[in-house]
């Protein structure tokens, strides 16, 4: 089946085609069914090789055509299947299915259905690219694309003005990163002779570790992950993209693009572990912004906002795991992210159908029996996120957790911290959504259709049981997931094992129980604030507390953004364009051109029509061919 | 050598077929037996064979170059019945003509022997002036046709000078006589050989249209009967850019460093000269004309360099400019034909009331103007990346920018088909056939555009 | 010896008749200059010992094209003194264009000795017999094609010169 790989984005492909060109023509859901069904094909053929993978062990590079061949350039459009790859496989068309057929309930009687569906399939088909390819290249293709595809997806309701400067927020603060990404491609290539991941793996034994020139290549292909990732500085988008359609904010933001920077690290691993102090900063940017999304997300008022945080503080969770070698870890909890947080995105939105697009957490309350399905399954989602065991967050996050202990103990302790304030925001919206209030009247709420919820159920089930596959050895667990991605990550653990201290089982069983006996007490918590005393979220307009305040206003991010980059590129972009671009680039333009036309009428003249003057002129540029020729 | 037999026996075939006044056998007799010509040619393929005393040279650069030649015909031909509509009479003696002008283009892409490139050029040039003048109650193909013939001999006796003297000097009308010579006598060729060559030059030149040698070129274009240009403007430039190669790399080549600057002043002067004149022109066909001569210099290119690529090279660029050149004209015949001019005001909203015929013009001037992926493009690009290969950078930079302006002058009538409103003028009646056969050309041009590979490696 | 005094005579006769083609005023001197000049041109030709081309040249360009001419020029009645008339800067430029070629074509003569080819072969060239032979063998196929070119020539001229029905 492995060699038929090149149908799993092409599907997806002919899916968008098939939509983008009968797009006045599909009525009702059937661009719907189209879509959900070519993303279920897709699926059903990387569950097979998947399973091929995954019993052979062996992997495979798929060529379809030489693409770009100049000189010694050899690029050729080929995939690289390995553990690696199809995992993501699975994750991108198993959850993108659920989440289409999601969609096809969401989006109901919505004006944009098919257009909804033409860049969902789309979107799929390059983030399928991009963990196909089997050389930067292509993977920058589907990065590219994916990154219009989020484009498209934020402002898809582009009437409302704000959605289309969050869209373009989230376009400029991408490009920034794929700029970093790009000018590491160009080193690559530069240094390395290929684009090619076998290639380059290859030849890096070849660097000691701590090269300079590894170094600044790690360094820029992480600034191109930071972009992608939201991890600071460059996170302020993520928030704001969801203005798009919650499914979208599923798909796109919380269960496979977002995640693309973790899969490019995790691919380039044995580059990275070359580089210590690469590894150094990517732990720090991850734990800071793990730590400081969490904060953030304490204070949000918007349910999706809240969701969007925890997002990124997630993110910033694998982005430590990275950091500290945990490999495994951080596709371990990208794995079981994209599960639980696919299902709390899903739920909101299930939510937020019910009553009618209100998204506000301070106007909703008491929802848990109107909505029991959706209450459940999300209650399953912030169980999984909290790390409570035996859900899947659990075993995630210990596996990080672990790693960062080996790495250094302050690392440990600030996760285990963010992991706390996971549960808190987590449960305290669950709470507030959810749980009644007495001085508040009665919400109307449905529950959502059935294709809403049958998705949502898959999920919760999965966010349940996928930890399954990372119990560790001191449950008596064989550590599935480990063993699965161990050909891709082992040389480079090993490499990073080198520094680290062992642990004992006992200090690891210890380490495990300490954060889940605080988890505990941080859901009491959160129970006796928002439920017990009843406390609500102050309005927009009141004055909070200093420290709150920060962490309601973001952090001020926004602001400080916009005063150091945004107001001076205006200012410059003004005066490029009335004085420079006006006053001088036009004019010269102009001349330049004026000129051409000038000498274009001039030489008309030439032309005079009289055959005594052409061969009179043939005849003065024969002597004076001759003459320069041969005499001069 | 068979391509030619067939295409005379096929040429007096046509003419006894008008004189017994069978028009409707005319044309699907040319169009089968030109088909037959080709693949007459084509089985030669490989076979290096030379006919009586070298002579004639049956190589695979004389066949590609035929089957191009024979190829283009073909393409004037599928037009012809459209120009020629409304004449009763047969006309077998310009069908004629033409097949003998083609003989003559085959002949000089074939040359082994300078007298053959002689009486090639001449059955070329005489079929040329007397079909340029074949439209005789309309006094600007008549003038044209003088013009052409006037400028033409002239130039016929430089090129029959210049030889004499290769002759006097080499001892041999053989190529690879004067070759051997040159290599023999390398320190000592007297100048009178080189100012033999630079006559030759003058002559191939005129025949290309490069400038100075060029002016015979907008007039004659223009006065001629429109299918006779499209005719003339690429049979004539590919069999005289082919002889010239052929001319320079058996030949020539061990004194290139010579002809090198003799052959950029052509290059460059037509490059600047042609676009700048044509960028002015509201006269579609006049424009064309300016066009053709811009090609020139383009092909001069590959000539200049000389590389392991150039032949392949020349013989894409001249198929890609053949057919987007006969595509263009086969258009403004039509559009002519209802409108009454060249303006090129009539090609107003083309674009609405002629959607395939616009289209196929826009390709056209879109592969001409080289716009990837067309062939124009692949085709202009793969010349400059052999003068670039060649370390003509100037060149280059000259190239790039005639073509920059060139641009602004293909684009015109775009604009005019596809973003101006019609102002009185109807949709133009075209018969399915002509439509097809328009639309096939113009997917041609495209097609071609991905095979630049395929073309290049022939040679 | 004589034959070096014939040849100069012929070529000054020769130079002296192509001036006066140019320069006579009414257009039936200078026809009949240019037959005196083919006439002389002829001479050279039996000088070199070709007596065939000699013959042959007299025959057609002094038979029969120089009578077209005539006939052309007496029965259109072209024979008007004057008709032509050159501003004087287009003659003066026409003077140096033409001057400046004869002297770059001749400084590129001069600095060439030609070498006196003594081949036995090559002397009786000219002759009806060897210059069948070379035809026929070494130059058949262009002689062949010649015989396309002037195919071609003739449909070209019955086109031009017969009435068309249209």
């Amino acid at each position: 089946m492995i060699e038929y790989i090149w149908l799993v984005p092409l599907l997806p492909l002919i899916g968008f085609l098939l939509i983008a060109f009968n797009f006045k023509r599909f009525q009702g859901s059937v661009s719907g069914i189209i879509a959900s069904s070519a993303i279920f094909v897709s699926f059903i053929i990387s569950l097979i090789v998947f399973i091929e993978i995954y019993s052979s062990k062996q992997t495979a590079t798929v060529q379809l055509f030489h693409w770009i061949k100049f000189n010694k350039i050899d690029i050729s459009f080929s995939f690289l299947i390995d553990q690696l790859s199809t995992l993501m496989l699975m994750i991108i068309t198993g959850v993108g299915f659920l989440i289409h057929v999601y969609s096809i309930g969401y989006m109901k009687g919505d004006s944009g259905f098919n257009r909804f569906f033409s860049y969902m399939n789309l979107f799929v088909f390059f983030m399928l690219l991009l963990v196909l390819g089997s050389n930067y290249l292509i993977m920058f293709i589907g990065w590219e694309g994916v990154g219009l595809c989020s484009y498209l997806l934020i402002g898809f309701w582009f009437k409302k003005h704000e959605n289309n400067n969050a869209a373009k927020k989230a376009f400029i603060m991408n490009r920034i990163g794929d700029l970093g990404f790009l000018l590491g491609i160009f080193m690559l290539y530069y240094y390395f002779g290929t684009l090619n991941f076998n290639g380059i793996f290859f030849q890096a034994h070849m660097f000691t570790i701590g090269n300079p020139t590894i170094t600044i290549i790690t360094l820029l292909l992480f600034v191109g992950a930071i972009g992608k990732s939201a991890q600071i500085p460059l996170f302020t988008w993520l928030p704001d993209a969801m203005a798009g359609p919650t499914p979208v904010s599923a798909l796109i933001h919380a269960a496979t693009m977002v995640t693309a920077g973790i899969y490019m690290i995790a691919r380039s691993n044995v580059l990275f572990v070359l580089s210590p102090i690469t590894l150094l900063i990517i732990a720090i940017v991850g734990i800071t912004t793990a730590l400081l999304a969490g904060g953030i997300a304490i204070f949000q008022t918007d349910i999706k906002k809240v969701l969007a945080y925890s997002t990124v503080s997630q993110l910033g969770f694998m982005f430590l795991a990275l950091g500290v070698g945990a490999f495994t870890g951080a596709m371990f909890h990208l794995t079981t992210h994209a599960f639980f947080k696919a299902l709390l995105f899903l739920a909101a939105g299930s939510v937020i159908h019910a009553l009618n697009g209100e998204q506000d957490i301070r106007k909703m309350g008491g929802l848990k029996n109107k909505i029991p399905i959706t209450f459940f399954t999300f209650l399953i989602g912030t169980i999984a996120i909290s790390g409570i065991p035996p859900f899947s967050g659990f075993f995630s996050k210990d596996m990080i957790l672990i790693g960062a202990f080996e790495a250094n103990s302050i690392f440990w302790i600030i996760a285990v911290i963010v992991s706390l304030m996971t549960t808190f925001y987590m449960f305290r919206l669950l709470y507030i959504v959810f749980w009644k209030r007495s001085n508040k009247e009665d919400l109307h709420a449905h529950e959502s259709p059935k294709n809403m919820t049958i998705p949502l159920m898959i999920l919760a089930v999965l966010s349940v049981l996928a930890g399954a596959f990372g119990i560790p050895l001191v449950f008596g667990g064989n550590d599935i997931i480990g063993n699965f991605l161990s050909p891709i990550f082992t040389e480079s653990t090993n490499i990073i094992k080198i520094n680290a201290h062992e642990i004992s089982h006992n200090t690891e069983l210890l380490l495990m129980f300490i954060p889940v006996i605080f988890v505990f007490v941080v859901v009491y918590l959160a129970y006796y604030v928002y439920v017990k005393q009843k406390k609500l979220p102050e309005a927009d307009n009141q004055k909070r507390p200093f420290f709150s305040n920060i962490f309601f206003k973001k952090l001020y991010f926004d602001e400080i953004y916009n005063a150091l980059f945004v107001k001076p590129a205006l200012w410059l972009s003004d005066f490029l364009h009335n004085i420079i671009e006006l006053k001088v680039i036009d004019r010269m333009v102009n001349q330049a051109g004026n000129l051409v036309v000038w000498t274009g009428k001039t030489i008309r003249y030439i032309q005079t029509g009289n055959v005594g003057f052409y061969l009179f002129a043939m005849v003065i540029s024969i002597i004076l061919i001759l003459i320069f020729k041969l005499f001069i | 050598m068979n391509a030619i037999i067939a295409l005379s026996a096929l040429a007096i075939l046509t003419m006894f077929f008008g004189v017994i006044q069978k028009k409707s056998v005319l044309l699907p007799l040319i169009l089968s037996g030109l088909i037959i010509v080709f693949f007459l040619n084509v089985i030669e393929w490989g076979t290096f064979k030379h006919y009586y005393n070298e002579m004639f040279i049956a190589d695979n650069f004389n066949i590609a170059f035929t089957a191009a030649l024979i190829l283009t015909t073909f393409l004037v031909f599928i037009f012809s019945a459209l120009y020629y509509r409304t004449v009763k009479r047969p006309l077998e003696d310009i069908y004629a003509l033409m097949l003998f002008s083609l003989i003559g283009g085959i002949t000089m892409a074939s040359f082994g022997n300078i007298t053959m490139l002689f009486i090639g050029i001449e059955t070329l040039s005489i079929s040329f002036y007397i079909l340029a003048g074949s439209k005789k109650f309309d006094v600007a193909s008549n003038e044209a046709a003088l013009k052409y013939f006037l400028t033409g001999t002239f130039a016929t006796g430089f090129l029959l000078f210049g030889m004499a003297l290769i002759y006097g000097v080499s001892g041999s009308f053989n190529l690879q006589a004067i070759n051997s010579y040159i290599i023999a006598n390398k320190e000592s060729i007297p100048t009178l050989f080189y100012a033999g060559m630079i006559l030759v030059f003058v002559g191939m030149a005129f025949k290309i249209a490069a400038v100075p040698f060029h002016f015979w070129a907008p007039d004659v274009y223009t006065g001629s009967p429109t299918l006779i240009t499209a005719f003339m403007s690429t049979i004539g430039k590919v069999a005289s850019i082919a002889a010239f190669y052929r001319l320079i790399s058996i030949t020539f080549l061990n004194v290139h460093d010579f002809s090198v600057d003799i052959l950029m002043l052509f290059a460059i002067a037509t490059i600047i000269v042609g676009n700048l004149s044509a960028m002015t022109q509201d006269n579609m066909k006049r424009m064309l004309a300016y066009s053709g001569i811009s090609n020139s210099g383009y092909l001069l290119f590959a000539i200049i360099a000389m590389g392991p690529k150039s032949a392949g090279t020349l013989l894409y660029f001249s198929i890609s400019y053949a057919i987007a050149t006969i595509t263009a004209f086969a258009v403004i015949m039509l559009v002519r034909e209802e409108r009454g001019t060249f303006s090129l005001q009539d090609y107003k909203g083309l674009a609405k009331q002629n959607p395939v015929e616009a289209f196929a013009m826009a390709v056209a001037m879109m592969s001409l103007a080289g716009i990837p992926p067309l062939a124009g493009f692949m085709a202009k690009y793969n010349i400059f990346s052999v003068a670039m290969n060649g370390g003509y950078v100037w060149l280059v930079i000259v190239g790039v920018i005639g073509s920059m302006i060139s641009v602004f002058y293909y684009f015109k009538p775009i604009i005019y088909m596809y973003f101006h409103r019609a102002d009185a003028h109807k949709k133009i009646e075209t018969t399915k056939a002509y439509k097809i056969h328009i639309l096939l050309v113009s997917i041609l041009l495209i097609i071609l555009g991905f095979l630049p590979g395929l073309v290049i490696g022939l040679l | 010896m004589l034959s070096k005094y014939i040849f100069y005579f012929l070529s000054s006769v020769a130079i002296y008749a192509a001036l006066m083609v140019l320069i006579s005023k009414k257009p039936i001197h200078s026809v009949l200059y240019l037959t005196l000049a083919f006439f002389a041109i002829a001479g050279h030709y039996i000088l070199l010992n070709a007596q065939f081309l000699a013959v042959v040249h007299i025959i057609v360009y002094a038979g029969a094209i120089m009578v077209l001419f005539l006939f052309t020029v007496m029965l259109l009645n072209l024979n008007i003194e004057g008709e032509f008339p050159k501003k004087n800067i287009i003659k003066f430029a026409a003077v140096i264009v033409g001057g400046l070629i004869l002297i770059t074509l001749i400084g590129t003569f001069r600095t060439y000795d030609l070498e006196i080819i003594k081949n036995p072969t090559l002397n009786q060239i000219g002759l009806v017999k060897n210059l069948g032979k070379v035809l026929f063998k070494e130059y058949l196929l262009p002689f062949e094609l010649c015989s396309i070119l002037f195919l071609a020539a003739m449909v070209g001229a019955v086109m031009l010169g017969k009435k068309d029905i249209q």
